[in-house]
């Protein structure tokens, strides 16, 4: 038997889809050399952020840890110290810790917050080698007061840590009764080191129609 | 109990539906049984209705056309035709939100009662769910703190007056109310004065926002992370119902639960906030053995090995048992079967010689349960001070006098919290107890008018030790006489929190399992059925197990949650009894004065971290829940004492404390029928009252003539209890330890000025137990003669408890 005989006309029928796709552009990047540009609104690790003025947002107020999913959340709240607060109000996030194994990243707790004081960056590289490392307390999560985020692990090929400063700041902007003259009204207050994010589309920073 | 009459009912439509309901009732609360909830704010069922908050809004029928009414104080009468969802309704309760929102600032998230809001509820379920509102909202100072344990935040006050009211109407504490108008309307405290009310938690529970909020929880936790179980309060007898609510394996908040039967959902703050001791630091984690001198930590074997050795070594009737009084009634009857039958001693106290006899505790005749003051026509209150002593007692009889119209006689050596709203009081020296009775029987002079008043039944009568020093018989002798009266019934006092239930397993001298006298030979055989022989005879009371020990009658001591040392009306004695004792082990939550010197502590499982159940003054069995685990190695008790008897080569047959129970109601002729499932789910979801003794009881009456006459520097001591005292469990709750104020000695001014001394000034008082210095105070509700000392205090203890003190100024240099 020769060898057309074994394959056949169908081999060839079957090769066709290999030989076609020789010819076009290549769809596999070179990562971790060559990273791709993500989406604004991305879900990667999360931080939490200051305001300008350097006071922390988080209020503890848990409402990211109740909404959460995953059930990844752990916050605690405690009294504000009044001659140095943490945060503006009576009350800050005192304890503040996210599991990232647990995490599928939905982005709920982004929604859920009042105070925009957790968001979402683009930083996705959190490889650990040890499941206590994959548990992010407020020292990695909080941010510096000039806006400089904090990682567990160096910068380093896999790791841009300017991926951290790009959170997209998106939370609810709908009115809760749903009115469609509050749609698109963004309260962004501004953020230690990213300042007042810019409208996304469909909203405008002054709070009035479109 | 006093059989309630058949209430009459009437026929209303409530949203088109016929329904019958009682004659008079409330609309609200007859809309809720129907099965229709119609919103409030101010009304809160057992406060008086005012018709403030305007949510209740329904539409009902009348002769001039519909009109809106509130249903919260609108009686059902036949005929009422009620609307109270369509759309003139829903209209008025968006306008009621919209109003209380505009001034109402967005803190839900950071206010302890988001989540649980009832002001958020409603907003979403009858709200108009836009704001109209976009000017400025009203402000004030955030939170100010208006006594050490509440927090006002006025932004946040919707003026529903539930705290004004239940301090008005229930608490008497009247120490909070309105101030200014209009807008600027807000509650506030008087001048100079905090809001320091042993009640002060009920406010923040039953505040339908977050304007009142109590240190100990504020920010500890959110609605939606407390899981939450019900129990009953193991802080005094009343056994108060509680929803005990955790996080993390910590007991957060404990908050009253609404029995008809009991607290009414009210408690006291001491109820409320001694949970901080459940976790403080000084919870016993790991069992201590005595080396060198020093308790050092040990393992479980190790140290139950030395407990099995050292309590074979000595003859059974040389050991003997103090405590109990705090545990479960599986943990008694543990302790109580451990004593008699495998260490094979009568020899057990769940008291310490500091209250009223075990037998008349146990097995008083004409019973009273808490509900009969509802219907008691009459009461008299001859016991302690019970706002200090029982809080939640102190709430309903003050009820029963000032909302139900009882006549109230309240007999103590001093003014009482119940002093101000009874009909007549009477002071009287420490001592002269028994010439008072005999002059209120033979409504001799002042005693007139009361006396024709406890003709009058049904004759409710609450006795007790009005102090540490008196006679503990007079109170037999009160009881003998209060039988006497029509439809008499009797509620004798003591305050641990399972006294009655230790005392019911057979924690006494005197008391076999079941209210069964050691003397009743009967009852002594059918337990000998069951346990095995028994130690023979009549055993030793606390101050003769103290004596014996220090004797060296007796060798060893096993204390359950007591502490001699630190309570016992003798100090001296104690503290010698326990260093001469050979051995002794304490099983307990924390160290103590006692345990402190014990040769073996075992650590022990407290509140909520057992399950099981109790035994209240009136007799109710209630369950005890379980919710967090014991902290580090801490077991049951039930559990140590099994396995201390299988070393010892006996056995308990206690696998679990449910099983214990059906132990229990199968010995115990009072418990019988009782079992978890009943407490749990059945119809004793409110607790069981045991059925009360029958037949005659033998009363110790207290021999009229020992008044004591009062002879120079002489002086008879009332030595009273308060709320917070230097007890242990408020040692280690930070939030009221620091609300204890020192004992101070208390005089007639005019006793002041046969001493020579003014408030401020030292005295030394020496009595037959102790010597101790205090400052002195003027109390004029006082009789002359009578020094009034505040009892457990760090500098009052080393004083104990004699009738007799002699008192000297102590003049300092500069005087
Ligand atoms: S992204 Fe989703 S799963 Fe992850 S922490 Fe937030 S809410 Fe939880
Ligand atoms: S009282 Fe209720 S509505 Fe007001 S801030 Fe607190 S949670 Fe929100
Ligand atoms: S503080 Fe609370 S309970 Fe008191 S009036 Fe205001 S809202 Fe009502
Ligand atoms: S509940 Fe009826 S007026 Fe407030």
């Amino acid at each position: 038997m020769s060898f057309m005989d074994t394959i056949g006309l169908g081999g060839f029928k079957g090769f066709a889809v290999t030989f076609r796709q020789i010819f076009t552009k290549k769809v596999t990047r070179k990562y971790p050399d060559e990273k791709r540009q993500k989406p604004q609104r991305f879900h990667g690790r999360h931080v939490l952020n200051r305001y300008e003025d350097g006071m922390e947002k988080c209020i503890g107020c848990e409402l990211c840890a109740g909404v959460c999913p995953a059930r990844c959340i752990y916050v605690r709240g405690a009294d504000n110290p009044p001659e140095n607060p943490v945060s503006p109000g009576e009350r800050f996030g005192f304890v503040y810790e996210i599991n990232m194994l647990r995490c599928i990243f939905c982005g709920l707790c982004v929604e859920a917050c009042p105070t925009t004081a957790i968001t979402m960056t683009q930083l996705f590289e959190m490889s650990v080698t040890d499941r206590q490392d994959a548990i992010y307390t407020k020292n990695e999560l909080l941010v510096e007061p000039d806006g400089t985020p904090n990682h567990s692990q160096p910068a380093g090929p896999l790791i841009d840590l300017n991926e951290l400063k790009l959170s997209d700041g998106w939370m609810r902007a709908t009115s809760p009764a749903g009115r469609a003259a509050y749609e698109g009204i963004p309260h962004w207050p501004g953020s230690a080191g990213a300042g007042v994010r810019p409208p996304e589309r469909g909203q405008r920073s002054d709070g009035g129609e479109v | 109990m006093a059989d309630t009459p058949q209430p009459e009912l009437v026929t209303i439509t409530l949203n088109g539906v016929d329904t019958e309901v009682r004659k008079g009732q409330l609309l609200i609360d007859a809309a809720e049984q129907a099965g229709t909830y119609i919103p409030r704010f101010c009304y809160q069922n057992r406060l008086k209705p005012v018709g403030l908050c305007r949510m209740c809004l329904v539409e009902v029928e009348g002769p001039r056309g519909t009109a809106l009414v509130p249903s919260c104080t609108q009686p059902c009468t036949e005929g009422l035709v009620v609307d109270s969802e369509n759309a003139v309704v829903h209209k008025a309760q968006e306008g009621v939100l919209e109003f209380l929102l505009l001034n109402h600032p967005l803190d839900c998230p950071v206010c302890d009662k988001g989540g649980e809001c009832p002001l958020q509820d409603h907003t979403v379920a009858y709200g108009p769910g836009e704001s109209r509102f976009v000017e400025e909202k009203r402000h004030y100072e955030k939170p100010i703190e208006i006594s050490d344990l509440v927090l006002l935040d006025r932004e946040r006050c919707i003026l529903c007056a539930r705290c004004t009211r239940f301090c008005d109407e229930i608490s008497g504490d009247s120490l909070i109310e309105f101030v200014d108008r209009g807008n600027g309307t807000q509650i506030l405290t008087f001048f100079d004065e905090p809001f320091a009310s042993y009640f002060s938690g009920n406010t923040v529970q039953i505040c339908p926002v977050g304007a009142l909020t109590a240190k100990p929880y504020r920010f500890r936790a959110r609605p939606w992370d407390l899981e939450a179980i019900e129990s009953i309060s193991m802080v005094d007898s009343v056994g108060s119902k509680v929803s005990v609510q955790t996080s993390q394996n910590q007991v957060l908040r404990i908050n009253g639960v609404d029995s008809d039967t009991t607290n009414h959902g009210w408690l006291s703050d001491k109820d409320r906030f001694t949970l901080q001791a459940i976790h403080s630091e000084d919870r016993l984690r790991v069992p201590l053995v005595r080396k060198d001198g020093e308790l050092v930590e040990a393992s479980w074997g190790e140290a139950l090995e030395l407990v099995a050795e050292r309590l074979g070594s000595v003859r059974g009737d040389e050991v003997a048992g103090l405590g109990a009084a705090r545990s479960t009634n599986e943990e008694a009857y543990t302790f109580a079967k451990f004593l008699r039958s495998v260490v094979v001693t009568p020899h057990m106290d769940a008291q310490l010689d500091d209250a009223l006899s075990d037998e008349f505790l146990a097995a008083t005749l004409n019973r009273a349960e808490i509900n009969d003051l509802e219907t008691a026509g009459t009461i008299l209150v001859w016991a302690g001070d019970l706002k200090e002593e029982l809080p939640v007692l102190y709430l309903r009889v003050r009820r029963a006098a000032t909302i139900l119209g009882a006549t109230l006689i309240v007999i103590h050596p001093r003014r009482t919290g119940l002093s101000d709203v009874a009909d007549h009081v009477f002071t009287y020296r420490p001592g002269e107890g028994a010439d008072t009775l005999r002059r209120l029987k033979a409504g001799d002079g002042p005693f007139a008018e009361a006396r024709q008043a406890l003709d009058s039944g049904p004759v409710m009568t609450i006795v007790g030790r009005t102090g540490g020093a008196e006679d503990p018989r007079l109170a037999e002798s009160v009881a003998a006489f209060a039988r006497t009266l029509p439809d008499a019934a009797i509620m004798p006092l003591a305050r641990r929190a399972n006294v009655y239930g230790a005392l019911d397993m057979g924690v006494s001298a005197d008391l076999l399992p079941g209210r069964v006298s050691v003397r009743d030979t009967e009852g002594r055989t059918a337990l000998e059925d069951a346990w095995g022989p028994l130690p023979e005879g009549r055993g030793k009371h606390a101050t003769e197990i103290l004596q014996g020990l220090k004797s060296g009658d007796l060798k060893a001591l096993i204390t359950l949650g007591a502490d001699p040392v630190g309570n016992h009306p003798q100090p001296a004695l104690a503290g010698e009894a326990v260093e001469s004792a050979e051995f002794v082990v304490s099983l307990d939550t924390l160290l103590n004065a006692t345990s402190a010197r014990a040769d073996v502590v075992l650590p022990v499982a407290g509140f909520g971290e057992s399950e099981g159940t109790a035994t209240n003054l009136e007799g109710r069995v209630q369950k005890l829940n379980r919710i967090i685990p014991p902290p580090g190695q801490a077991r049951t008790t039930w559990s140590v004492l099994d396995d201390l008897a299988r070393r010892m080569g006996a056995t308990l047959g206690a696998h679990d404390a449910e099983t214990i129970m059906k132990e229990i109601a199968s010995i115990a002729p009072a418990y019988a029928g009782i079992d978890w499932a009943l407490l749990d789910w059945g119809e004793g979801r409110d607790g069981v009252v045991l059925p009360g003794p029958d037949g005659t009881q033998p009363l110790q009456h207290m021999p009229v003539e020992t008044s004591v006459t009062a002879t120079t520097g002489r002086f008879t001591l009332h030595l009273g209890r308060v709320l917070y005292d230097n007890a242990d469990v408020v040692r280690n709750s930070p939030s009221l330890d620091v609300l204890v104020q020192p004992a101070s000695a208390a005089f007639h001014p005019r006793d002041l000025a046969v001493l020579a001394v003014q408030p401020g000034d030292s005295v030394r008082l020496a009595g037959d137990y102790g010597t101790v210095e205090l400052a002195v105070r003027a109390d004029e509700s006082l009789a002359e003669g009578t020094v009034y000392v505040q009892a457990n205090m760090d500098n009052s203890r080393a004083l104990g408890a004699s009738l007799i003190v002699q008192v000297d100024a102590v003049r300092g240099e500069g005087s």
